[in-house]
């Protein structure tokens, strides 16, 4: 599988420095479990940051710290726990990701198209959910508000910006206008961050305008 | 640079965390404490923490430290590398508040914990010189504003205030900047 379509690096460093929010950082998360060349560009940007610590004029620390530390030290179990196991969502599939969250339930939208919200601990301005059209579902042309992440776990769709398979990312934002088509063969499921409400953006806009109220 | 000006012991954070991990060494944790937790500190302190918080997080990140110490794998990342992935995620932890059971920092996947790479046996300084090497083919105004939007998170508008310039330039100048980064650091490993 050749992955095409990539993050930017803007989006890639912003992961990287730790900066995005919830959302955005899950739909990059499930593109870097695919993409051994975003990864690769992420680590660089850590090891950038990591020498940026290094280097960073040091700002002396609370006199008591090291000694308050070392006394939670010694309150640490001495066996490490293993991490609790996590809940819901750990379904074959699906990137690991998505594991520490529960999902909603899935939801007709339109025909051919459902989504599934993946709930996140608040509300956010920009929210996640599971996106899945059969393949050769059409959709009507759009205008875009606000930025969308999407990241293609199965299937494909098309449009004037390029063909999109499983494994590719696509970030559109209020420039951008489609009208994507679903490839045939393999029903199309993607992970998507979308911020903003209604006038909703790129393929998943295209997809939900008609049918829903976000 | 003559061999015998290297001090006779050299120290390597990667090392110290090692033996954290394998013999809980309380004095190797002080070491890497008394040089990092300050670092960290300041870091924070950048990217937007006042200083009590920013103390505080940066003794939680050498807890977490401790407690982790076992998943650190020195042939894939420098101990400042790694030390600094712990604050990031504390951080975006700390900033949406807690939620549920799950356990810090562990929603966000380690990306440095990648497949191993040919070059396994560099040390810290190694791996941090090559870094840096290629951070100096950027022209020092590039390396600025990766700075300070990358790594303090300064917002664009106020990297344009602080460095004089127009917002359109700033903009401009990270966008080329990451361009060459992806080139220079993409396959660092």
């Amino acid at each position: 599988m050749t992955i095409r379509h990539h993050a930017s690096n803007e989006t890639l460093a912003a992961y990287a420095a730790g900066t995005l929010d919830l959302g955005r950082r899950l739909v990059v998360a499930s593109h870097l479990e695919r993409c051994a060349a975003c990864r690769g560009f992420v680590r660089g940007m850590e090891h950038v940051a990591g020498v940026m610590l290094e280097d960073l004029a040091p700002t002396p620390m609370s006199a008591d710290a090291l000694a308050h530390t070392m006394a939670r030290i010694d309150r640490e179990p001495s066996v490490r726990r293993a991490t609790a196991a996590l809940p819901a969502s750990d379904q074959s599939g699906m990137p690991a990701c998505l594991r520490p969250y529960e999902m909603g339930r899935w939801r007709w939208v339109g025909p051919g198209v459902e989504m599934r919200p993946i709930l996140l601990p608040e509300a956010e301005k920009v929210r996640v959910f599971l996106l899945k059209a059969v393949p050769g579902t059409r959709l009507p042309q759009h205008t875009h508000e606000g930025s969308e992440l999407t990241s293609i776990l199965a299937g494909s769709f098309h449009h004037e910006g390029g063909d999109f398979f499983a494994g590719d990312f696509e970030e559109a934002d209020d420039d951008t206008e489609h009208r994507p088509v679903v490839g045939q063969g393999e029903t199309c499921i993607c992970l998507v961050a979308l911020e903003g409400r209604l006038k909703l953006s790129g393929f998943v806009g295209a997809l939900l305008n008609p049918f829903v109220r976000l | 640079m003559a061999m015998d000006d290297k001090p006779l012991v050299e120290l390597d954070f990667s090392q110290m965390i090692v033996a954290v991990a394998r013999h809980r060494d309380r004095s190797a944790f002080a070491a890497l404490f008394e040089h990092f937790a300050p670092r960290l500190k300041a870091y924070l302190v950048r990217a937007g923490a006042d200083e009590a918080q920013a103390d505080e997080l940066a003794q939680e990140a050498l807890l977490t430290l401790w407690r982790k110490a076992d998943t650190f794998d020195p042939t894939r990342a420098t101990a400042a590398t790694w030390i600094f992935t712990i604050a990031r995620n504390l951080r975006t932890d700390r900033f949406r508040k807690q939620w549920r059971d799950v356990p810090a920092g562990d929603d966000m996947p380690d990306t440095i914990d990648e497949a191993a790479s040919p070059d396994e046996t560099l040390s810290d300084a190694e791996r941090g010189e090559r870094v840096r090497q290629a951070l100096r083919q950027l022209p020092p105004e590039q390396i600025k504003v990766i700075e300070l939007s990358f790594f303090e998170d300064q917002p664009h508008a106020e990297i344009a205030q602080t460095l004089g310039l127009p917002l359109g330039t700033v903009k401009s100048r990270i966008r080329i900047a990451m361009t060459k980064l992806r080139d220079l650091v993409g396959d660092l490993s």
